[in-house]
């Protein structure tokens, strides 16, 4: 017979949410008690299950590839997965559009040349997946941007999409600082139905909740690119969220209804 | 006496119970023991098979509990190369082949959502409640079909929200106890007993027990 107590430690334990040194001591009880094991068992099951509740995705061919890869006799284990960061080839081309940004935001000149940059942005991700056993140099060179100082006080954001039906849709957010002003693009997002937007907001762990940085619409591609200032001051813009929300936008963010989101 | 229905992909079984509604839950069962067999016997067409059967709904997991499908691909990518290397760690009086690996790959998401700063954390908390606003089908309907999907979702659905609610953090969110308790603004007990008879009555509804 097991007591609510032991039930109550099985079931923490089965999610996964016992800290450390609870669940070593109850793995020593559960190495005891084969009625304890079946239990956990069947709990770990419905904590699959559960799981499976989400909105299913699957993942990019290119894991599976990675993954045989790595399976080649010979492999070593890579101590990390060998992708190239996932801000390296969206970074890379933000870079450059910085690279104009610093050098005046209010030229007009560069800002064409901003616009220009910005619409390289798809290119370069696309050469960027080619190059990927070449991230090497790719690195080199976004280090070589930041070590020229460029970069400093930008944050360069990559949202990925959280839409099943639209996995592809990918934003890229550049932040200044300083400026308290940025750039934010957008590829493959399916237009907003009428009566609404789409929503930026700012994570910043200074406030309790995301901060509103204004509403954008995209055009038939599913491609947009805009200026933006946040409703309060920032102190540090650690993430950022899309979500859709009624026209012109709400005070808080709908967290049902958020699209693209990341760091 | 029981019976396996509609068994293509996964180790999903549907048990009829007298005068109730077909349960469905998930065991170690003898394909199990099989794939086990074959990857422990380092057959590369185990793994293939293992990757197909499971790597959609690990890769949800992953994506669910990150918020970032690039991190999500790279946890499913060590959680398959832990699985090739080291099938050895797979304990099948603990549960399913699969149930193991969803536990593999959240364990491995929630350490990246640890390890990262309270900014991330805080954008976490936001992504867990997130949902595809156009509406998409669950994991379980991609990878087992509807039918089992939809019992599964009538049996979370039907447990009380608090329930439902506190084992939702505890999984995706990576919370203690006594964090979901603060969070929630309720005493360690109550969440306690939320998470424990929220589980038990799903283990009851998915037919964990004979």
């Amino acid at each position: 017979m097991i007591d609510e107590r032991t039930e109550e430690q099985a079931a923490t334990y089965a999610l996964g949410a016992l800290s450390a040194e609870e669940a070593k001591v109850f793995e020593a009880q559960l190495q005891r008690d084969p009625e304890l094991r079946k239990l956990v068992s069947e709990l770990r099951d419905v904590s699959a299950a559960v799981a499976g509740q989400m909105p299913g995705l699957s993942p990019s061919a290119a894991v599976k590839a990675r993954v045989l890869r790595e399976m080649e006799p010979g492999r070593e284990p890579p101590v990390r997965a060998r992708r190239s960061p996932p801000w390296m080839p969206w970074g890379l081309a933000a870079a450059f559009a910085l690279a104009a940004v610093l050098f005046g935001w209010q030229g007009s000149s560069l800002r064409q040349e901003i616009v220009a940059q910005s619409t390289r942005i798809r290119d370069l991700n696309l050469a960027a997946e080619m190059l990927r056993t070449e991230d090497a140099d790719l690195r080199r060179a976004v280090l070589q941007l930041q070590a020229s100082n460029r970069l400093a006080n930008m944050r360069i954001a990559v949202l990925n999409s959280l839409l099943a039906s639209a996995p592809k849709a990918i934003a890229v957010s550049v932040w200044d600082n300083d400026r308290q002003n940025g750039v934010f693009v957008v590829r493959g997002l399916k237009p907003a139905p009428p009566g609404k937007d789409y929503q930026l907001w700012v994570i910043d762990p200074k406030y309790p909740t995301p901060v509103d940085a204004g509403v954008f619409q995209v055009d038939a591609q599913g491609r947009v690119r805009v200026e933006f200032k946040a409703k309060m001051p920032i102190q540090a813009a650690n993430q950022f969220a899309v979500t859709q929300e009624v026209k012109g936008g709400s005070p808080v963010p709908t967290i049902s209804a958020m699209v693209l989101a990341g760091s | 006496m029981n019976a396996r229905v509609n068994i293509d992909r996964g180790s999903w079984y549907a048990r009829p119970t007298p005068g109730r509604t077909a349960k469905i839950y998930m065991v170690a069962d003898r394909r199990d023991a099989d794939l086990l067999a074959r990857l422990r016997a380092g057959e590369r067409s185990a793994f293939v098979e293992f990757y197909d059967r499971h790597a959609t709904l690990l890769y949800s997991v992953a994506a669910r509990v990150l918020g970032d499908r690039r991190e999500a691909e790279d946890v499913l990518q060590e959680v398959m190369l832990q699985i090739w290397r080291k099938p050895d760690g797979y304990d099948a009086e603990l549960g399913a082949l699969g149930s193991w690996a969803v536990t593999l790959t959240r364990n491995k998401a929630i350490d990246r959502v640890r390890a990262a700063n309270r900014g991330v954390r805080l954008l976490r908390k936001i992504t867990q409640s997130a949902a595809d606003p156009e509406g998409t089908p669950s994991a379980n309907e991609l990878v087992y079909g509807a039918e089992r999907a939809a019992r599964v979702r009538a049996a979370v659905e039907e447990l009380p929200h608090e329930q439902r609610e506190a084992i939702e953090l505890a999984f995706f969110g990576g919370l203690s106890q006594t964090e979901i308790a603060t969070h929630l603004q309720q005493p360690l007990g109550t969440v306690k007993a939320r998470i424990r008879r929220g589980m038990l009555t799903l283990r009851e509804r998915l037919g964990g027990v004979t």
